[in-house]
């Protein structure tokens, strides 16, 4: 077994364990989580950088577990190929760079980076496995890792949204396994290599096993889009990007539903196949319909939001929106769209709520009418939000754009123009709720005429980055000097890199040809 | 085949159109001289250019178009208007018509030929519908009077033009092409052309039927034509109806029975409300709808002799229907007087005018050795059942008959009270030098076209459907025009004499007939209709106007407080669906989140029927 065939076990079993770390120094030493944390991540980016290498060299590294052969059909194992590696990518670094925020402004605490680094393992767990089965696994793990995630904001109402994700995530990840247990009566395998080749064959035969594969479709979609946030089975999600504590919505918003969105593209893709979706009477026709109607659904509420994460969580909703659709296209294009426009999602949202969480502390304001002036008083982060609204809403060059190009390149060639116009009216209508913040931003003066900081009233600077501020009254606006050069920092490379990504349509295309290319053959 | 390329270049509206433009930046003279010679050039280019579609290309999105197309029909539409045009432009420059009145002119002449030079119908009705814009601008420019019958005209106009646009549209939904006889199987017709059966059929004849003035929807025109400025007066007269009666034919190629019989009908309505009348150009309005009678008549008929006379006809109509307005028209530019009883003696005063008035009056009653002579007797040979008519148009053939003894009574009368009947108790200068050279220009075409022997060959050889004087007769034989033969002599004496007898009967009863035009009835109830609807519709518009305000409004204040929005939707749904709490302004200043929340039961209710109806589906 060479070094590279080791490393999916291992991007997953060390975070895991490390997360271990943080509590039992914990005994001893009072802050070495986020260390712990960084050494971990910055660990996991270089792991990957070495298997993006393999899996470049040779399109796929397998690794087999637990002596589960192939033979047998159960087959557990873990597998690199161009799409995991590139979603892998993604959380590594994003979990990486987002302890740049969480170091000044937290949440702080052993058992945070646990968790942390829990849903990290979880997350890389669910983009590299190869079975059914253990996809369940780890969709629990995510689920686990989010729940403390979220539950660590301090406020009741974080109590409730983690509740409620609780609930909501563990029956859709409940869902999603009776319909494996469905495939597994159907076809005796769980490895998704050996059901994407045994799945046409009982397809063919028809009779009662495929009207087991239908159901299990329908339970493994329906649960998915639990998951991934889709309209009107959303509504955990802006509770929970909501409430969760500043440092974390980042982490979730970028990760959580995008390595969701991920499975759900995996098993559509691999499991089921192409053939299997185009020829099963409705099922294009509801995976584009539930992905339309969360565009113009999720839209549509982020526009009515005051709160500004929960604006974006709505624009969340819409965003997972145009994937899922994109995904019922089924052709090559827009299935690499949607690839492309999960990663560049993932970037986008998590710079917003990174931009979201500064602009609470150093401003203090949440609320899209505060916004108000913003521009003037803070103009690196309002410039970088602005950067990434527009990218967002898909202007060129930038992240959003080239996802949304290939979906509708995509929708075009096969002449689905119902999703064609999604991606218009996607277009139209995140252009705004965006422009509701932008002109808030920019040309909207500050309601009344204040001094950019009180004297002496702040907060101690140690209250951690949620929910702060505001009781100390009007006449005191955040506390710039609570934001550490890594907040802007951070915040300032994803909004660079939001635009760099703009041109990487090309790269990505090719880096994805293989997954593609065997994908629809 | 350099100069015909040249020609098939000079697409006559535009050249027309930029003359129009042209003369209403140059100085005066310059500006008329460019319009006159734009017109002249028409004429030239219309003899000229070779048959066939000369431009095509897409417009609107539909391929096929065809705006310059020429064959027999469109050539002599062509002659006929720029000729008219050329001088009706002399004419109004020495009447003092103003640049811009003109310019307006010139478009509503440019949109005309557009029309007459169409060779599908989507070219056709966008140059329509310019048609009844210009024309009514050009009431409009006069002011006055003019205006509220100007809006009359244009509500007119608006409703037949867009039935005929109903009509084109129809017709391409049913056959998939625009150009003139694509499409349609017309075994018959006289050229290529024809709506589709059935609907657009329907409603290319009534809408056209407005512009031709069909009896009863023709108020406009002896309500228009007499308000605007004497020298729009020619142009009115001569360009809108006689398009339009080429149109008819385009559109009816086959004929009609009861087209031909409306036609019937028509002359002897306008002839009968034409004696009638003491506004001089109200009775030549009237006289518009009459012989607009003869040319519907001959298209109705459908023979090849019936639709050349129609043709015939609305070629001379429009020299000597325009050259009677020019020469009341100047009568009233001398006197300022509208009213022919008010009038008399004139022709010592204008012996000029009195000719040319003669002239056309001549020719319009069809008296031997004038254009009209030629024209009017070949449509009454078309309905002739002893000539080419078939039995069924014997009555057509009367009632053609009586609208030619009303023309001639009521020309007697018009020339009578006009220009003798007594001394004139005015002295008044004869007509201008521009005025007469028009005049006497478009009074020698009609003496020359219908002059025995050499004049009225030239003529026939200009009409379609004619070579030479032979046509292809009802049996399908060739056939002599014979306009001169002892028959049709004597028919033109015995129509004279019946004339002239009756003028002595019915002169004194007449002139005590003191009725106003019976317009005036008409108008009346389209006022109140127009008034009502009118009403109806802005309460209409402001029921919508204050409907999509509130609406606007309600969705700025829903942009503005999403909130307060959501809050007050929410409250009507039951609580079950949603959690409502209560607004807590007092929250510690934090106005703005959203108290909207699906609780988790709801979700997993929305779950299980969302699983449900897509396994009801896969399933």
């Amino acid at each position: 077994m060479s070094s590279a065939e080791l490393l999916p076990a291992l991007l997953i079993a060390v975070p895991i364990l490390m997360a271990a770390v943080p509590i039992a120094l914990g005994l001893w030493f009072d802050r070495t989580g986020w260390s712990v944390t960084a050494l971990t991540t910055v660990g996991l980016v270089a792991g990957t950088a070495y298997l993006a290498n393999a899996v470049y060299a040779q399109d796929r590294v397998v690794h087999v577990l637990g002596g589960w052969d192939t033979p047998q059909g159960i087959g557990i194992e873990l597998v690199a190929d161009p799409f995991s590696t590139l979603i892998i990518a993604l959380v590594t670094v994003t979990a990486a760079g987002l302890l740049a925020y969480t170091r000044v402004g937290g949440p702080r605490g052993n058992t945070f980076y646990a968790g942390y680094l829990l849903l990290v393992g979880g997350l890389i767990g669910l983009s590299l496995t190869g079975d059914v089965f253990n996809m369940f696994v780890f969709l629990e793990i995510v689920g686990l890792g989010t729940y403390a995630m979220i539950s660590s904001g301090d406020g009741p109402e974080s109590a409730v949204a983690a509740l409620k994700y609780l609930i909501l995530g563990t029956v859709g990840a409940s869902l999603y396994l009776i319909g494996v247990g469905f495939l597994f009566m159907a076809t005796g395998a769980l490895n998704m290599e050996v059901l994407g080749e045994a799945i046409p064959q009982v397809a063919a035969e028809g009779g009662s096993d495929l009207t087991l594969l239908r159901a299990g479709f329908a339970f493994i979609f329906v649960g998915f889009a639990i998951k991934v946030a889709q309209w009107p089975l959303h509504t955990w999600q802006p509770d929970a990007y909501q409430h969760a504590p500043d440092g974390v919505t980042p982490l979730i918003a970028a990760l959580v539903s995008t390595v969701s969105a991920y499975a759900l593209g995996r098993v559509m893709f691999d499991v089921f196949g192409v053939e299997f979706i185009a020829t099963t009477p409705y099922a294009q026709e509801i995976v584009v319909t539930v992905g339309a109607v969360s565009v113009i659904a999720g839209s549509t509420l982020a526009v009515i939001q005051r709160d500004v994460k929960r604006m974006f969580a709505y624009s969340s909703v819409s965003q997972f929106g145009l994937v899922v659709a994109a995904y019922g296209a089924l052709t090559e294009t827009a299935l690499v769209g949607a690839i492309i426009h999960l990663i560049g999602h993932g970037v986008m949202k998590a710079g917003l709520f990174v931009a979201a969480g500064v602009i609470a502390v150093s401003y203090g304001v949440r609320t899209v009418d505060e916004y108000a002036g913003l521009a003037d008083n803070r103009p690196f982060v309002a410039g970088s939000t602005a950067l990434l609204l527009i990218a967002l809403i898909g202007i060129p060059p930038s992240a959003g754009f080239i996802g949304k190009w290939y979906i509708a390149v995509g929708a075009v060639e096969a002449e689905l123009w119902s999703i064609a116009a999604v991606v218009f009216l996607s277009t139209m209508l995140t252009l705004a709720y965006s422009a509701r913040l932008l002109e808030k931003m920019y040309f909207t003066p500050a309601a009344p005429v204040e001094s950019p900081h009180g004297t002496g009233v702040a907060t101690d600077g140690g209250g951690g980055g949620s929910g702060i501020l505001i009781d100390s009254g009007r006449f005191t606006r955040g506390s710039p000097e609570d934001v550490s050069l890594g907040m802007l920092a951070l915040l300032v490379a994803i909004a660079i890199s939001a635009v760099l990504l703009g041109f990487a349509g090309g790269a990505l295309f090719e880096w994805l040809e293989p997954f593609t290319s065997e994908v629809f053959n | 085949m350099i100069e015909s390329e040249l020609l098939t270049m000079a697409y006559p509206p535009l050249v027309v159109f930029a003359a129009a433009l042209l003369a209403l930046v140059l100085p005066r003279i310059l500006g008329f001289a460019v319009g006159a010679l734009s017109l002249a050039s028409v004429v030239a280019v219309a003899l000229f250019a070779p048959d066939g579609a000369l431009l095509s290309g897409t417009f609107l999105g539909f391929a096929d178009v065809q705006p310059f197309y020429i064959d027999e029909f469109t050539r002599m539409m062509g002659v006929a208007l720029g000729f008219l045009g050329t001088f009706a432009v002399i004419y109004a420059y020495s009447s003092e018509a103003s640049k811009r009145m003109t310019a307006i002119a010139l478009t509503y002449v440019a949109s005309a030929l557009g029309a007459a030079f169409a060779g599908d119908w989507l070219s056709l009705v966008f140059m329509w519908e310019i048609m009844a814009l210009t024309s009514t601008l050009l009431v409009w420019n006069y002011g006055g009077d003019a205006v509220r019958a100007g809006y009359r005209y244009a509500l007119a106009h608006g409703i037949g033009g867009s039935l005929v646009l109903f009509a084109v549209t129809a017709h391409y939904a049913q056959v998939g092409s625009f150009v003139f006889g694509e499409g349609v199987e017309y075994t018959d017709a006289l050229l290529a052309g024809g709506m589709a059966d059935g609907l657009p059929m329907l409603l290319a004849i009534v809408g056209i039927g407005v512009n031709v003035a069909f009896v009863g929807f023709h108020t406009w025109l002896p309500d228009t034509y007499p308000r605007p400025h004497f020298a729009a007066s020619v142009f009115l007269a001569a360009f809108t109806t006689k398009t339009s009666a080429y149109i008819l034919l385009r559109a009816v190629p086959e004929g009609n029975v009861y087209l031909a019989y409306m036609g019937g009908l028509m002359a002897v309505y306008g002839v009968v409300f034409a004696l009638l009348q003491h506004d001089m150009r109200a009775l030549l309005s009237y006289h518009i709808q009459a012989q607009l009678g003869y040319m519907v008549a001959g298209i109705g008929i459908g023979t090849t002799i019936g639709a050349a006379g129609a043709m015939g006809h609305l070629f001379n109509n429009v020299l000597y229907k325009s050259l009677l307005f020019m020469a009341v028209g100047v009568v009233i530019y001398r006197t300022n007087e509208n009213d022919l009883y008010k009038l008399g003696g004139l022709w010592r005063e204008m012996p000029l005018t009195a000719i040319a008035f003669f002239i056309g009056a001549l020719s319009i009653t069809a008296v031997p050795g004038f254009s009209g002579f030629i024209s009017k007797g070949m449509v009454l040979d078309a309905a002739d059942p002893s000539y080419y008519g078939a039995p069924e148009y014997e009555a057509l053939y009367w009632l053609l008959f009586i609208g030619a003894v009303g023309t001639f009574l009521s020309f007697i009368k018009l020339g009578f009270y006009v220009f003798f009947h007594g001394e004139s108790d005015r002295s008044v200068k004869d007509s201008k030098v521009g005025q007469t050279a028009a005049m006497l220009s478009v009074g020698g075409a009609c003496v020359v076209l219908g002059l025995p022997a050499v004049g009225w060959p030239v003529f026939t050889d200009i009409l379609p459907l004619v070579d030479g004087t032979q046509f292809l007769g009802p049996g399908g034989e060739e056939q002599p025009l014979t306009p001169y033969s002892m028959g049709h002599l004597q028919d033109a004496a015995i129509l004279i004499a019946i004339s002239a007898v009756g003028f002595k009967l019915i002169r004194k009863p007449l002139s005590k007939m003191d009725y106003s035009d019976p317009a005036l009835i008409v108008n009346p109830a389209g006022y109140h209709l127009g008034r009502s609807s009118m009403l109806a519709v802005t309460e209409l518009y402001a029921a919508v106007d204050r409907a999509a305000v509130s609406f606007v409004t309600s969705c700025y204040w829903i942009g503005d407080n999403p909130v307060l929005a959501v809050d007050a939707a929410a409250r009507r749904l039951p609580n079950w669906i949603v959690d409502v709490e209560e607004r807590r302004p007092a929250d510690g200043g934090r106005p703005s989140t959203i108290h909207l929340r699906a609780s988790i039961g709801l979700t997993v209710l929305v779950l299980t029927l969302v699983l449900t109806v897509i396994l009801w589906l896969l399933i």
